[in-house]
């Protein structure tokens, strides 16, 4: 069991250890005292809170499933007007946070926003308000999360579609199947594993979604957790509301886990695979494809743009009162640090598990990479309660300086805490990329003389470059539009786009929002066309 | 066995996962450059044994030593990289990012300080005919080329031992025997000491100057090849070469024995055994031969044409089926179910029994 004990072991268990602080902090406050606001809470808005986020949820899930399935069965079926383009600009809607698309709705349909301008200039003066759909409250929050979700979906399920060999499409036509019965019948449950999977992402990131259910004041298990910090002071509440959320989301993290292995069975193209010949639409049928797929692409991502664009246009002011710059330096500041120590950490990680093959740190990294499962608020508050605890209980005992300012409201705090957010991105980024090197690469490289050391840094590391940009661009998208965290653990004073955007609008000055969640968007997407290839997993020309 | 050797294994149980694939282990190769063969049915161990000696496997009794050094033993366990052992894994292990160049010279960086070297870059590409790959990435390249480019990378090494892992297990036939001729040419010029590890007897029979027979988690067998065809010390030995049938005889004399089925059999004994003994005699394809003009004669059952012979397949009175090779030129073919003729008397120029 203990076999191959080294220096790489060590390393990897202490970076596993660290991840999986959060966890152990919210399971260990189930045995806390928690103030008066749990019992107020379990009389009053508990119930709201798990009702909220069941709708939600539901919902939300709906819709995912029926654009990203609709859209990538399209796409990897059929040619039509733009099929090409929509292939890769249906992920684009990943530069949009919810919270951003809540803007974006709330400003185009309210009172006087954007839909009565355009109608005004269209037909002249009118009461138009009271004829436009008001997208607020808790369908504003599923539209918000839907268009900015569905491409985990889409992406899933069209890589398994892509994978759908052509003999099995040719079975449904020797079956004497319609193309309506195949689709029930075969490709869609061929592609089930990978539709769950897609979905179990976007159940997890829907209860973990702060910014635009906050900013429609719906009350949700988040919120709650929010609140109850915020607002009660009173942190063994919040993370025990955390730990429900937590069996929730680890129900769905297994499930995905699950359907992911299965998924695998869908991408085996070897011996007897047939690339796909994709049927070409014609007259209405191409029309009805390209709308759909344009409307979702529109909605989810030009709409969106569109609107921050108009504003930041027709409220130049605020353009030059942000001080861009200091944000994107800030920013990027953030981007390259985290994305650094993301990286270092995780290759050493992956590394350790490769050359001890020990199981106990094998479970270790299988625990710590559930970090990506778990709501930014409840790791960011499982920190503070970590640090709390621990400068309290050990670093005072020793007589020694209060450690809380070093880790609460540092750049060192909000690092560490997008390190066990984003761990498991760069952690299993960088597995895939492992498990393309054979072992007895390595036992090749021993034996040609290669220390360890030597075969890490000049065996590995070449091979592993691409990947790692690959994950230093991810990492750098997530980072960008995060926003609990960055809120929580960010130093007096120090903005992000995403903090800028959320207090403008908080604060009601949704046009003031416009010019940060711009800028965010057009980074964001830049991220996205780079690395759009490897997102995709595309190999069709 | 004695501290001259230059390399020996002394009582080494081999182990994988915890579990013994090959048990009590010994033997030696006694000069620098000696070529020996291990051969075994698939899944025996063969490759652990290579790998263990590679020091990729660790050993929980006996000792390895190599040139004098004790390289793995319960307590010592020198590293991989420390060993100067070179090893071509049987499946590709190329390093997938560099090209076929880069790999090999990669390998030529090892011992680069020796500054007698033997072989070039050149010399190695041009043996293994492997020019035209040189550029290309590994996943470019075919498996058989594959290995050519492995076996490349491990020669130009120069190691104090080179283990090959069926290295020519991938290439082509028309191609492979070439490549043994050129292999065995390079081991001599170098003075490389080699272990292959193969499950084919031919290439085994060419490539080394000892062989060890692998089975049923022993070491039956440790021998100059053509011992070990024409003095199989086991029937597993004989079962697992697969050239010949044990036949039941009786001792009648110093030089002859008498089968119920083909008669008096004559020849020498390679062990002695008393008169009136009932043995088990090993009869090989080629110790029979064809005359149509003999009175014994055979049913044919069956027929194989295998280029430059024919395997034909007799059945005795007693029902026994002994294999006897006739030369694919030979005018008089025998249809199954015809008669075959066997010269008497019946001579073996070493007689094997079990």
């Amino acid at each position: 069991m203990f076999k191959n004990l080294n220096v790489w072991f060590f390393l990897s268990l202490t970076i596993s250890l660290f991840v999986l602080i959060p966890i152990i902090t919210v399971f260990s406050s189930f045995f806390e005292n928690t103030s008066d606001y749990y019992q107020i809470l379990k009389e009053t808005f508990l119930i709201e809170y798990i009702l909220n986020s069941t709708i939600l949820l539901f919902f939300v899930l709906l819709f995912t499933f029926l654009l990203g399935t609709g859209t990538a069965y399209l796409v990897s079926f059929y040619n039509f007007p733009l099929s090409n383009f929509f292939k890769w600009a249906l992920i684009l809607s990943f530069a949009v946070p919810p919270y951003i698309y809540a803007y974006s709705l709330t400003a185009f349909f309210e009172n006087y926003g954007t839909a009565y301008t355009i109608l005004k200039n269209l037909f002249g003066d009118n009461n138009y308000n009271q004829n436009i759909p008001k997208f607020d409250g808790m369908f504003g929050a599923i539209l918000s999360i839907t268009f900015s979700l569905y491409a985990y979906v889409y992406i899933l399920a069209r890589a398994s579609f892509l994978y759908q060999s052509q003999n099995l499409i040719e079975l449904g036509k020797n079956l004497g199947f319609t193309k309506f019965k195949s689709f029930f019948k075969i490709i869609l449950p061929a592609a089930r594993p990978a539709i769950v999977a897609g979905l179990s992402l976007v159940a997890m990131e829907t209860l973990a979604e702060f910014g635009a259910v906050d900013f429609f004041s719906i009350n949700t298990l988040t919120t709650g957790i929010y609140n109850s910090w915020i607002a009660f002071d009173d942190l063994a509440f919040a993370n025990r509301l955390s730990f429900f959320l937590l069996l929730f989301i680890f129900t769905l993290f297994i499930i995905e886990n699950f359907s992911r292995k299965n998924a695998k069975y869908h991408f085996n193209n070897k011996g007897g695979f047939k690339q796909k010949e994709k049927i070409i639409l014609l007259g209405s049928k191409a029309f009805l494809a390209f709308i759909f797929c344009f409307f979702v692409f529109f909605m989810s991502f030009l709409f969106p743009l569109g609107q921050m664009l108009y504003w930041t246009i027709k409220f130049p002011e605020n353009f030059f009162d942000l001080q861009v710059f200091n944000l994107l330096i800030n920013t990027l500041h953030l981007v390259v640090l985290s994305s650094l120590v993301l990286i270092i950490f995780s290759l050493v990680s992956n590394y350790g598990n490769r050359v001890s093959n020990n199981k106990i740190l094998n479970i270790f990294s299988t625990l710590s990479i559930s970090g990506y499962a778990i709501p930014g608020v409840i790791l960011a508050i499982a920190f503070i309660s970590f640090i709390a605890w621990f400068d309290e209980s050990i670093v005072k005992s020793f007589g020694l300086f209060s450690i809380k300012k070093i880790f609460i409201g540092s750049i060192l705090g909000l690092i560490l805490v997008y390190f066990i957010r984003f761990y498991s991105l760069a952690f299993n980024g960088i597995k895939s990329g492992y498990e393309k090197i054979n072992i007895s690469v390595d036992e090749s490289s021993y034996l040609l003389g290669y220390s360890k050391r030597k075969t890490f840094m000049n065996i590995h590391i070449p091979f592993l470059r691409n990947s790692l940009l690959f994950i230093a661009i991810l990492i750098s998208l997530e980072i960008i539009r995060e926003l609990p965290i960055t809120l929580i653990l960010r130093p007096f004073n120090f903005e992000t786009f995403a903090t800028t955007a959320y207090i403008s609008a908080s604060e009601d000055l949704l046009e003031a929002a416009a010019v940060p969640s711009l800028f965010l968007i057009l980074i964001a997407a830049l991220f996205i066309i780079i690395t759009s290839k490897y997102i995709l997993r595309d190999n069709d020309k | 066995m004695t501290n001259k050797n230059f390399f020996e294994i002394n009582n080494v149980d081999f182990n994988v996962s915890g579990k013994t694939k090959v048990k009590n282990v010994s033997f030696s190769i006694e000069n620098q450059g000696d070529v020996i063969c291990l051969l075994g049915p698939s899944g025996i161990g063969k490759t652990t044994i290579l790998r263990t000696i590679a020091g990729l496997e660790k050993i929980n009794s006996g000792s390895i030593v190599l040139n004098g050094r004790t390289i793995s033993s319960k307590k010592i366990n020198i590293e991989p990289e420390d060993r100067n052992i070179s090893l071509a894994f049987q499946d590709n292990s190329l390093f997938p990012h560099y090209t076929v160049e880069k790999n090999i010279l990669l390998g030529a960086e090892r011992n680069k300080e020796n500054k007698d070297k033997k072989i070039s870059l050149k010399e190695i590409v041009d043996l293994l005919d492997i020019f035209h790959i040189l550029n290309k990435y590994p996943h470019q390249i075919s498996a058989g080329e594959a290995q050519r480019a492995s076996l490349a990378r491990s020669l130009i090494t120069q190691p104090d031992l080179l283990l090959l892992d069926e290295p020519l297990s991938n290439v082509d036939q028309s191609f492979k025997e070439e490549i043994q001729v050129r292999l065995k040419k390079i081991l001599n010029k170098l003075k490389i000491t080699t272990i292959i590890v193969t499950h084919d007897s031919y290439e085994a029979f060419y490539l080394g100057s000892k062989c060890g027979i692998i089975l049923n988690q022993e070491l039956k067998q440790f021998d100059d090849p053509y011992k070990v065809y024409h003095f199989p010390n086991s029937v597993e030995v004989v079962n697992f070469l697969n050239r010949g049938i044990l036949i039941p005889a009786k001792v009648t004399g110093k030089n002859t024995l008498e089968n119920w089925d083909l008669g008096t059999i004559e020849g020498n004994f390679i062990k002695e055994y008393p008169k009136g003994s009932n043995v088990q005699l090993l009869l090989q394809p080629e110790d029979l031969e064809h005359d149509d003009t003999s009175n014994l004669k055979l049913e044919v059952v069956d027929r194989k044409f295998r280029g430059t012979n024919f395997i034909y397949t007799l059945k005795t009175p007693s029902n026994t089926l002994i294999p006897v090779f006739v030369h694919s030129h030979h005018i008089h073919q025998h249809e199954v179910d015809e008669k075959f003729g066997i010269k008497r008397p019946i001579h073996i120029d070493h007689i094997v029994c079990f």
